[in-house]
């Protein structure tokens, strides 16, 4: 017999692929999935956003039967035109997990025992009761979460703060984008970003601050990559404290100390005007300078009260106060050297370019959140490079309902679904659309998130209901509040899917209806609203948040506030919700359009989105075709003097190290999803700490060895990661927060921007001992 | 595994069989280089260049696919290899279609762009790894590990009860010997020579015509499983 050499080609192939796949996939069984009975055919592919991050991406679930099986992208959706992350693609996964709540829990005798759902719903709204005669209405809580669908929200702001009379409402956004919000509130006077995503696609410049994209928002990422692509001249700048997968990707990565973005900007601001790049006809127009309180604390204590006061100012004031700000001194601060921030100022400045500015967690976890998205602000408004194409500052949020559902409804203590509850219009017209009486409404805000968990410790609060989110992982300075959580007399709800450190601590547990498994609407970072029909049966006797709200609300004698079927309640909700924002500068879709559409942008004024607000070319609330800023009294947009202060906690001799925290592209939140998806957990099955090779060498530590973190409120040891996918400075620790295992807030501190009452993440001091 | 040819047979002439032996060698070391030269296309510009569009811009991008057919060259179509299985290409994802997991090692992580594609885009052998490269179906798409991830590690979490559809069948013609229609939605999928043409490509599913360009002219995707019924005109 001979051998040809097609079959010899052949057979050493073979041999070798069968020894390749051997060797390199030991334990994998070939096969993805457990195929069903049915068909590839048999999938019907329906919209709804993902369920993860704030991108907001359209997805096409494919279901088979009665199961979800597969994603695509929903090429109809302008997010992300059919694209998705690895996230999205699997994100059907999350709803099979097999250790699933699918019945109530009630604790007994120390147990949490399996109960039928109705029984638990009762001993909530008993418990309710008991506390509210017992210890006043401000002794019962809720903290929900940007992953609330719309209606979610509004149901628990309806019950608590219209029926019930309390301002205990808040949610884990708090954590997330208040000092976006504040930011927005006190540049602007309304809240949200002025631009859309269409901006990536028309910019030729993008400035990232502190914002690793390429792992938080991927897709957009990609959508900036794109553009950058295509067109050839587009500048990608990457301005953060730790070098990432987006420094690598970015045209040009600048490293600046923590805290010093604030000195930053000034500087750019320094720059712009000795440069005469100042938009003059823009700024004389629709500008006004205004400045606030300085030195204003850090709210590490119990009881922290702040308010600013605002002070009018003028341009020459501004010149003169930024006079402090030269591109050496800030070098001084920052570490970035003077020619960077002059490069940075002249791309700001130069007439001819269209500039984008991204940020997130990076500007707001930050002791002075609300001043460094002011100062972005200045940027954009001293160059007029504002609210049209191209031209955007844009806080990205992190979850997908932040702005549909905190944002929006106004799911934060001082807050209404129109207005807050300080001002005695909006508390009437609350009053009116949800047929109580005005005095119900509670005219004083209570507690902001940390407060709130504070006031559960102190015993203030006796009874919280924890719906869709985490905080026994997320909370700063997590044992002060775990402990305070668990002492006797607290009563803590949680509405969830799966086991987690909080559910953990609960005395009844309710099972959630996810995602899918209800109809719902979700708001983008962009303005954009997105429903989702039910799509697949709820498992066991899950039910979805609202309908929990609804029933308890109810079982609390509010029928007459919750009177919707169970067929038709989301539809209502979403009839009665938007006619808060019955004007231009807000208006919603209504619910058929929005059941059609893969997401419709608001304000939607007859039948057309608005792209950019503040722009009379596209924003129908303008008074004529120019720039009109009529979120503020003067239609003016404010420029604010904020100065540099430093952080809350810096290294010292005792605790040399910064300590950074964040996420990573596969896990999203604090993983208690994404882990149950088997290809994210097996890509990055547990946390670690990234260390700089530097000091890695000095403390004589190698990749896996095992490092003990200490800050003084707390410590953890885990695995050292060295060149890994980030890499910090030499003097700065990284821990991703998903792994519950690893509970790194034990080790932050609980300080806060003073005007939004979100803690900072970012920054805190620590010491690192090789155990 | 079809090793069957490899059986001793009774003993042949050994001198023409060194020769043979000699020949193939040469031939397997020449071949990745010829398949890697004649395959040296950058899609991405050209799709950039023709489209004057952002790559990202999604469509049946008719454009993109003649490109990247007019630019392969008849030895890559031609070539082949058995390597892979469709079994295995099914291991490496979670569901008909969804983004394959990395499944082997890689250069460090150096820029979200450009190692994976610079083989991926093109395909021919690699050395290191002693196989041919399979060539992505959406090189405009550069930020690879948003959506393929490396595994480092077989353990769960927690238990999951996945299951999802069978893989479409193949073959499936409407009449004995017709073109059969296109199995998979074509999302992201669109450029049939990426997975059908050439020596990275799964065995049972490479096409035995692969000089025949306009893949769609006989080959049509199913959009929908009911057939055509007329609708009653209005009587008024």
């Amino acid at each position: 017999m001979t051998i040809t050499r097609r079959d010899f080609i052949r057979s050493m192939a073979l041999n070798s692929a069968a020894i390749a796949a051997t060797t390199m996939f030991p334990g994998i069984i070939f096969a993805g999935w457990k195929p069903s009975e049915l068909p590839a055919g048999s999938i019907q592919w329906s919209k709804t956003p993902c369920r993860f991050c704030g991108t907001g991406c359209g997805l096409l679930v494919g279901v088979s039967g009665e199961r979800a099986v597969a994603v695509k992208g929903d090429p109809n959706c302008s997010v992300n035109k059919g694209l998705c992350c690895v996230k999205g693609y699997h994100s059907v996964q999350v709803l099979y997990g097999k250790d699933r709540f699918k019945t109530a829990y009630v604790r007994r005798n120390g147990e949490l025992v399996p109960t039928p759902i109705e029984e638990a719903l009762d001993i909530v709204a008993s418990q309710m009761k008991s506390s509210i005669k017992e210890k006043g209405k401000d002794s019962v809580s809720i903290y929900g979460s940007g992953q609330w669908s719309i209606p979610d929200g509004y149901a628990a702001s309806k019950f608590f703060k219209g029926c019930i009379g309390t301002n205990n409402v808040e949610a884990n956004a708090r954590l997330c984008m208040a000092s976006a919000v504040t930011g927005c509130l006190t540049s602007f006077g309304l809240d949200e970003p002025m631009g859309c995503y269409e901006d990536i696609d028309n910019a030729d410049v993008f400035i990232t601050w502190g914002n690793n994209m390429a792992e938080m928002h991927p897709v957009l990422f990609s959508r900036m990559l794109a553009n950058r692509k295509s067109k050839g001249h587009v500048e990608i700048i990457d301005l953060t404290t730790r070098s990432t997968r987006s420094s690598l990707a970015a045209d040009k990565s600048i490293l600046f100390n923590p805290q010093s973005d604030l000195a930053i900007a000034n500087a750019i601001c320094y720059e712009i005007i000795k440069n005469n790049w100042v938009n003059q006809d823009f700024v004389s127009k629709h500008v006004s300078f205004h400045k606030g309180k300085t030195n204003i604390g850090y709210g590490t204590e119990d009881h922290f009260k702040f308010k600013d006061k605002q002070e009018n100012v003028d341009f020459e004031a501004f010149k003169t106060f930024l006079e402090d700000y030269t591109p050496e001194m800030a070098e001084k601060i920052s570490g970035v050297s003077a020619e960077n921030i002059k490069y940075l100022a002249a791309l700001y400045g130069d007439p001819q370019k269209k500039v984008t500015s991204f940020w997130t967690m990076g500007m707001n976890q930050h002791t002075r959140g609300t001043w460094i998205n002011n100062l972005v602000y200045n940027i954009h408004l001293l160059t007029g490079k504002i609210s049209s194409p191209g031209n955007s500052p844009f806080s990205l949020t992190g979850q997908p309902s932040a702005c549909g559902t905190v944002r929006e409804v106004g799911t934060l203590t001082h807050k209404l679904p129109h207005g807050v509850v300080m001002k005695e219009s909006s508390r009437k017209m609350a009053a009116k659309i949800w047929g109580v009486p005005e005095t119900n409404i509670d005219p004083k805000p209570t507690y902001h998130t940390v407060e709130m968990f504070r006031a559960l410790d102190r015993g203030d609060i006796n009874f919280m209901w924890i719906q869709v989110t985490n905080p026994m992982v997320t909370m700063p300075n997590l044992k002060r509040y775990r402990d305070g959580a668990k002492k006797d007399g607290r009563f803590i709800v949680v509405s969830e899917i799966y086991p987690t450190p909080t559910s953990d601590i609960a005395d009844v547990i309710l099972p959630s209806a996810l995602w899918i498994e209800r109809e719902g609407f979700f708001g983008n970072s962009e303005r954009r609203t997105q429903h989702n029909n039910q799509l697949v049966p709820k498992p066991g006797q899950a039910m979805c948040n609202t309908w929990q709200l609804i029933q308890v609300a109810r079982r609390m004698g509010f029928e007459k506030q919750f009177p919707w079927s169970q067929e038709t309640y989301i539809e209502d909700i979403w009839n009665e919700y938007t006619q808060f924002h019955d004007t231009p500068k807000h208006r919603m879709a209504p619910y058929k359009v929005l059941r059609e559409r893969s997401g419709v942008q608001w304000p939607y004024v007859e039948g057309k989105e608005t792209r950019w607000r503040y722009n009379g070319k596209y924003d129908p609330a303008c008074k004529d075709k120019d720039f009109d800023f009529y979120g503020k009294p003067d239609h003016k947009a404010w420029i604010w003097l904020r100065p540099y202060e430093p952080p809350a906690e810096s290294p010292d001799r005792e605790y040399p190290f910064w300590l950074n925290t964040g996420r990573v592209l596969e896990h999203w939140h604090t993983g208690s999803m994404t882990r149950r998806i088997p290809i994210l957990h097996k890509a990055v099955p547990e946390s670690y700490v990234e260390i700089n090779p530097s000091d890695a060498k000095t403390l004589g530590v190698v990749n896996n060895s095992k490092v003990k973190i200490s800050s003084r409120r707390g410590s953890i040891v885990m695995k050292a990661l060295i060149n890994g996918r980030g890499n910090p400075p030499e003097g700065m620790v990284f821990v991703p927060f998903f792994d519950e295992s690893y509970l790194i807030n034990e080790v932050t501190l609980d300080a806060f921007c003073p005007i939004s009452k979100q803690p900072d993440y970012k920054k805190c001091a620590v010491k690192l001992e090789k155990v | 595994m079809e090793t069957s040819d490899q059986k001793p047979g009774p003993k042949p002439d050994l001198k023409p069989g060194k020769l043979f032996f000699l020949f193939a060698i040469l031939g397997v070391i020449s071949l990745p280089i010829i398949v890697f030269l004649a395959f040296s296309v950058n899609t991405t510009q050209v799709l950039a260049k023709v489209n004057k569009l952002p790559a990202s811009d999604f469509d049946h991008n008719a454009k993109q696919f003649y490109s990247t057919y007019s630019q392969t060259t008849p030895a890559y179509m031609e070539g082949n290899s058995t390597a892979r299985t469709l079994n295995y290409y099914y291991s490496l994802r979670q569901y008909p279609g969804s983004p394959p997991v990395i499944p082997h090692d890689m250069v460090v992580e150096k820029g979200a762009e450009q190692t994976c594609i610079s083989c991926h885009e093109r395909g021919g052998f690699t050395q290191s790894m002693n196989r041919f490269t399979p060539v992505t179906p959406h090189p405009q798409h550069t930020y690879c590990g948003q959506c393929h991830m490396k595994t480092i590690t077989t353990k769960l979490f927690e238990d999951i009860d996945w299951v999802s559809v069978q893989p479409p069948k193949l073959g499936r013609s409407a009449l004995a010997g017709s073109p059969p229609p296109i199995a998979h939605p074509l999302q992201m999928r669109e450029n049939c020579i990426a997975c059908h043409v050439g020596p990275g490509t799964v065995v049972s599913i490479r096409v035995e015509h692969p000089m025949r360009g306009n893949c769609r002219q006989c080959h049509v995707p199913e959009e929908i499983k009911t057939l055509f019924t007329r609708t009653q005109p209005d009587k008024k």
